[in-house]
């Protein structure tokens, strides 16, 4: 799969991205083993609880250098928009629902789903952008 | 050497956000008006939390215009980048908080507050990344 990927700077992104999806689900299964037999309470619950954030951190670390590392400009640019229209839909999305949450009683968000919303965001932007460039 | 800075861009962008900000203040009065003195409920509550954040939309269109009008690729550049690390910053800090309220019971962290995380992280950005290319 990754020998098809051309593109160096990409085919790393892609190696770094499903390494971090993989340490998420590890850490995830560890952090719920944990609170499930081992009922930690305190700073270790907050240690155990944000562990599977960390991989996730880290992906969004390596899009920031595969931005760097990303020679062909077009491609850096459609990634940048799609970003940045990522980033308006989720900050939106979050100050909308904010508002519903506060005055209208919608049910409660977690914020837990900020991160996909986000990508998911992104996706719809990046789809944009290709066709704007078509 | 002294950057000559896009004032058609900038102040464009200023009477716009002047606007919006006005907009947003008269808005969030009506509705505060609405809710302790009518006390909405369903979907004409859902609409009327709406409308305050449609105008914090409007101020992040109204920053995207501005990004797209500047003519200084230098500063389009320190704009985009300070917004970039600006979202990984706050999706670190949302998808942190995510797992610590989901797994430690950590005090619920409001959605609304997504924006202004944002934006405090957009100062230290555009700060930081200003001082990288001084």
């Amino acid at each position: 799969m990754y020998c098809s990927i051309k593109n160096p700077a990409e085919r790393r992104y892609v190696i770094r991205m499903w390494v971090s999806a993989a340490l998420c689900v590890l850490f995830s299964t560890v952090a719920a083993l944990v609170f499930r037999l081992g009922h930690p309470h305190g700073v270790l619950a907050y240690l155990v609880a944000v562990l599977p954030a960390l991989p996730i951190m880290g992906a969004l670390v390596y899009t920031g250098v595969y931005l760097g590392e990303e020679k062909d400009e077009f491609q850096r640019n459609l990634l940048v928009q799609s970003l940045l229209g990522g980033t308006g839909g989720i900050l939106a999305a979050t100050t909308a629902w904010g508002y519903m949450e506060d005055f209208a009683h919608a049910p409660h968000a977690d914020l837990i789903w900020v991160y996909p919303l986000f990508w998911a965001f992104a996706g719809i932007s990046y789809g944009l952008v290709r066709l704007r460039y078509r | 050497m002294e950057r000559k800075i896009d004032n058609s861009a900038l102040g464009r962008y200023k009477k716009r956000m002047l606007a919006l900000m006005v907009v947003l203040a008269l808005v969030s009065q009506l509705v505060f008006w609405e809710y302790i003195h009518n006390h909405p409920t369903g979907v004409l509550a859902y609409m009327l939390a709406v409308l305050p954040a449609l105008s914090f939309i409007g101020i992040m269109v109204t920053y995207g215009l501005y990004i797209a009008e500047l003519k200084d690729e230098f500063v389009r550049t320190v704009v985009k980048t300070s917004l970039l690390w600006s979202i990984v910053a706050t999706l670190s800090v949302t998808t942190l908080w995510g797992f610590l309220e989901l797994l430690a019971n950590a005090p619920h962290l409001q959605p609304l507050l997504v924006l202004p995380i944002f934006g405090i992280f957009l100062g230290i950005t555009t700060a930081l990344v200003n001082r990288r290319y001084e």
